[in-house]
């Protein structure tokens, strides 16, 4: 095993080397003094000076890279320009854990959505529930994110009982569609198709006047912390929208890929040795096809979380909530430079040490790999 | 609803008894096509009759598309087989429209786009009306929303082809040179291209754009950050394949040299995977420079873009949605229509998808 792990994380070494030197020479790029950037053309000499000290102008490149990387791996990202200046470490800790749980919900949800989805359709290749799930997957994926959002906006915050109606009308034909077809089910007695279709129309009946009658308002901007003792369903009522947002790119790439590894292991001998020996559908879903049909959903998995954490920035900006990709975004107009550099160190480091876990993790699953033979 | 899934398929033509058979074949075809004239016109009717309800006028849109669709899928059956994609076609037909009118910006009589003070006496916020001076409405400041889509179809197209080309060129020559020697090129291609990728791509782009003045050069030069490494390990992964095959050796027992191994036997097999995928590569640019403007950190107004665009309107969003809508629409069919002609140029030419 160490064997495996331990050439990918010496291979990670170098690479963070270059991120964090990537990140340092950003202030080299900018036209320019960096500390007229930031004050604008009116500063006095004296303003320029103590910016430029306090950036570390003064000294030579090579000792700037130095004192800077060390500060960075004890925890001291340096100062914010702005006042009231603080800490950027100190920034970092208070919006990290909002973008980590926006990022971990997404994929919860989106994992959750996406394996029944790509199960449904891989077992109903070629029809029309495969064909429409897959346009559908293929118009979400080109739905840039702030419009996917600015359209949830104005139908959930501004349209709210439009949407409630659609939503109920939407649950009522589906729970109509169940009913028929498990009276179409043939036969007189109570098999288990039509008994699992009349539990499920029973459910989404349920659910659908449940949700019409408990229907929140969602709020436009803002978010309310799990530490703040609002509780957890005043943060539900704040994540919905954006997680709903970040989740249904994800559940559109997920499913269609797991859809097609599936595919290619339904038509494998030992699945078909099992129908002949009368397993049921749903058990050689769940758990003769599952597992050997997810490596590459796991790898994707990973890159996801990744994706999310960097892809909260237009979310984040759009729905006011104060996370790592909003504290980078809204300080580059600024020019407040250790707040970009710090938060793009922070998000590329995470951002690495994830895809090295997966790497891990995708080893450890599968036995191939984890005996080097592949 | 679908007429034509119960023909009999092309190849009945040939077959005894086609008389019947064609004539019925025709005649079905013949009554679907008339849905497409039936269609454009409920659009037509709908997008210009301003005393029908709202809720009438999109389903009239709703209703109009899916006839017209259908129409026009028979008349292209009809005339092609049944392998014809209509949706391809229209995704062809809309990418020409947008580059067309990209180009010709200058000379279409369009509204003021651009400038505000020339739009000083142009009315705000103003409602789209086909056959208007505004047809699809104005923005905060009475500039004309066709105008600004137009002006911004080009800013996006000239970036993303921009980035895309510079991708292909550099990434294309790297990863070749890296897959033909390996060893020490290799390792450092491998380098350069997982620290590129070790960054999240917007966030990568956020810290470029940090440093930079954003104009439509520099935001190119950005956007290629994000091509060159897809496009080196795509041109690597190809070059291993070729690299095996009989003409490289026979090019190489003829005593070819290794420049013209590289660039006249192996790139010409190279660049075909690659433009097949820089369709893809050009729809995901046009969305991160729009995410760019969108934040207000990429192009900025005069200049309109889509991005900056939609960002103008989102404040507005819930009285006026056509501000951020309209040029929301056209993007969005535009990135499909971009992704469906990239998936079937895949399909056509990448030899590891030809292959499955």
């Amino acid at each position: 095993m160490l064997r495996t792990i331990a050439p990918k994380i010496l291979h990670l070494i170098p690479v963070l080397f270059v991120v964090s030197l990537g990140t340092f020479l950003l202030l080299e790029l900018v036209p320019g003094d960096p500390a007229i950037a930031f004050l604008g053309e009116e500063a006095t000499p004296a303003e320029v000076e103590i910016v430029r000290l306090q950036l570390g102008l003064d000294k030579p490149l090579v000792d700037r890279y130095v004192i800077w990387l060390g500060d960075a791996v004890t925890g001291d990202l340096g100062t914010s320009l702005m006042f009231p200046q603080s800490t950027v470490t100190d920034l970092v800790q208070q919006a990290m854990p909002l973008t980590l749980q926006l990022a971990v919900m997404a994929l919860t949800v989106s994992l959750v959505l996406a394996i029944p989805l790509a199960m449904w359709t891989a077992y109903r290749e070629g029809t029309t529930v495969d064909r429409v799930s897959g346009a559908g997957a293929a118009v979400i994926i080109s739905l840039p994110p702030f419009l996917a959002a600015l359209i949830l906006i104005y139908f959930f915050v501004f349209n709210p009982a439009l949407t409630k109606h659609l939503l109920l009308i939407v649950g009522l034909v589906g729970t109509l569609a169940l009913l028929v077809k498990s009276v179409q089910a043939g036969g007189k007695e109570l098999r288990p198709e039509r008994a699992r279709r009349l539990v499920g129309a029973l459910l989404l009946l349920l659910f659908t006047l449940w949700a019409f009658n408990k229907w929140p308002t969602w709020p436009r901007i803002g978010f309310s912390r799990l530490t703040s003792g609002n509780g957890f369903g005043e943060n539900l009522r704040h994540t919905f929208l954006p997680v709903l947002v970040l989740a249904m790119t994800e559940v559109a790439i997920f499913s269609r890929l797991l859809r097609t590894d599936l595919i290619a292991t339904l038509s494998e001998d030992f699945i078909l040795s099992a129908r002949a020996k009368g397993i049921p559908t749903w058990r050689i879903l769940t758990q003769d096809a599952l597992r050997p049909s997810s490596f590459s959903l796991i790898t994707l998995a990973g890159v996801g979380l990744g994706r999310l954490i960097g892809g909260t920035v237009i979310i984040e900006t759009i729905f006011g909530i104060q996370g790592m990709g909003r504290m980078v975004a809204g300080n580059i107009t600024t020019n407040d430079f250790p707040i970009v550099q710090g938060g793009v160190l922070v998000i590329a480091t995470v951002y690495v040490l994830l895809n090295l876990f997966v790497d891990i993790a995708y080893s450890y699953l599968d036995p191939r790999i984890r005996r080097g033979s592949i | 609803m679908e007429a034509s899934d119960s023909h009999p398929p092309q190849g009945t033509r040939a077959l005894g008894g086609r008389a019947v058979r064609l004539g019925r074949h025709v005649a079905n075809h013949n009554a679907v096509i008339l849905l497409l004239p039936l269609g454009l016109g409920i659009i037509l009717i709908g997008a210009v009759d301003s005393s029908l309800s709202d809720q009438l006028r999109w389903l009239m849109a709703l209703v109009g598309w899916a006839a017209a669709f259908l129409g026009f899928r028979a008349i292209g059956r009809l005339n092609w087989g049944n392998d014809f994609d209509p949706g391809l076609w229209l995704a062809v037909g809309w990418v020409a429209i947008v580059v067309l009118a990209a180009v010709f910006a200058d000379i279409l009589p369009l509204a003021e786009a651009v400038d505000t003070v020339k739009a000083l006496t142009e009315p705000s916020r103003k409602r789209p009306e086909l056959f208007s001076r505004h047809p699809l409405g104005t923005d905060n400041q009475g500039l004309d929303i066709l105008g600004g889509v137009i002006y911004g179809a080009r800013i996006s197209l000239q970036v993303s082809l921009l980035a895309v080309t510079v991708g292909i060129i550099v990434g294309g020559i790297a990863g070749t040179v890296a897959g033909y020697f390996r060893g020490i090129p290799d390792m450092i291609f491998g380098f350069i291209t997982d620290s590129l990728l070790a960054f999240p791509p917007l966030v990568l782009l956020l810290a470029v754009v940090a440093a930079i003045n954003p104009t439509v050069w520099t935001i190119s030069l950005a956007l290629a950050l994000l091509g060159i490494p897809t496009m080196g390990r795509l041109a690597r992964a190809n070059t291993l394949t070729f690299a095996q095959r009989e003409f490289v050796l026979a090019a190489r027992s003829l005593g070819a040299s290794r420049r013209r191994i590289i660039f006249r036997e192996l790139i010409p097999n190279v660049v075909r995977p690659l433009l097949s995928y820089a369709f893809l590569i050009v729809a995901l640019l046009i969305v991160a420079e729009a995410s760019l403007s969108f934040l207000n950190v990429g192009i900025s107004r005069p200049t309109p873009t889509w991005g900056n665009m939609i960002a103008a309107g989102q404040e507005k969003v819930k009285d006026h949605p056509h501000m951020v809508f309209v040029p929301g629409i056209v993007m969005f069919v535009t990135v499909y229509s971009i992704n469906r002609i990239g998936d079937a140029a895949r399909q056509r030419w990448d030899p590891r998808e030809a292959s499955l």
